[in-house]
């Protein structure tokens, strides 16, 4: 029973992880690597490669990811902005669980990415 | 980006300049019949002799009043309604057939996609559960181009919020919304789909 409910999930993940753009793709799995961490958008933008401005990631994808609760945003200062994902969410809390459990060698390349400045 | 997307962005770049330089010529028209016959009324002073100087004030405020300078605003805000009217309206053509096409595609040719005025399109699933579709050419201050935003209709259930997250969407009003990029049209209607499949009332 738990095996079956548990497959139904990675199914669903799956999905969902195939129907989101490269982009929304990176920074999901990025976040999920490095949770409960969170980053800044400038962090952010760097650790998935995007070459445009860190602004425009905002506008046109963290904010349609944070409407549909992927994602969870503190505004630390009126410039500054924690950016983690949402562990809340039925599907991306079975992502994390699975980044925690087999991904500990892409964590730690995440995690030196971040570091270096 | 799709090649008929491309297309359509070209086309869009190409309409704006289209209309720039016609909203020039149009100005430069008016301004010209406006303005080369006399100002109403100044310009036909018939007895300049003697006469009392006009009063400052009074001519300029006629000045500004006048027929011709009104006309001129009239004459320049239409053109520039005109050209709001119509970027709100239609998609450029290429960029229609992509999207009509990928929803049909996914959907099936029983499905009944629907265009509506303002870059709208309606879509009819085979069980009769509709959603609309509707596109923004560009996002201000991205690069994005051609976005999507998925919004369905209300749907009676008390999971529906449970059964959106799981697709990628969220919920606003007992209706499933999604904003999603020209790229993921596809895979998201499909899932999109499929939830208001599964959060409906069994019929």
């Amino acid at each position: 029973m738990e095996r079956g409910t548990n497959d139904a999930s990675v199914y669903e993940l799956v999905q969902l992880m195939a129907s989101l753009n490269d982009t929304r793709r990176a920074i999901l799995l990025a976040l999920a690597h490095i949770y409960p961490r969170s980053v800044s958008g400038v962090q952010l933008s760097r650790l998935i490669g995007y070459s445009g401005k860190s602004r425009s990631l905002y506008r046109g994808v963290i904010s349609h990811l944070k409407e549909n609760e992927m994602i969870q945003i503190d505004q630390l200062t009126p410039k500054l902005y924690a950016i983690r994902v949402n562990n809340e969410h039925p599907l991306l809390s079975v992502l994390v669980d699975l980044c925690r459990s087999h991904g500990s060698h892409a964590q730690k390349v995440y995690l030196k990415a971040l570091e270096e400045e | 980006m799709d090649k008929l997307l491309q297309e359509a962005k070209a086309l869009y770049k190409d309409r704006i300049r289209i209309v720039l330089s016609a909203i020039i010529i149009v100005f430069s028209i008016t301004f010209f019949l406006y303005y080369t016959l006399g100002l109403a009324g100044l310009g036909l002073v018939e007895n300049p002799g003697p006469a009392q100087p006009p009063e400052p004030s009074s001519s300029g405020l006629m000045v500004m009043a006048s027929f011709n300078n009104l006309g001129l605003i009239v004459a320049v805000g239409l053109l520039v309604v005109v050209y709001k009217f119509w970027s709100w309206a239609f998609l450029p053509g290429p960029a229609t057939l992509y999207t009509l096409s990928v929803l049909k595609g996914i959907l099936g040719s029983n499905a009944v996609v629907k265009q509506a005025i303002g870059k709208r399109f309606k879509v009819m699933l085979e069980n009769g559960m509709t959603f609309g579709v509707s596109c923004q050419i560009r996002i201000e201050g991205t690069e994005e181009w051609f976005s999507y935003r998925l919004v369905s209709a209300e749907i009676e259930s008390d999971n529906l919020r449970n059964i959106a997250l799981r697709h990628g969407f969220s919920t606003i009003d007992k209706r499933i919304v999604g904003n999603v990029s020209n790229d993921e049209l596809h895979h998201r209607t499909l899932l999109l789909a499929k939830a208001m499949m599964m959060a409906a009332p069994a019929v």
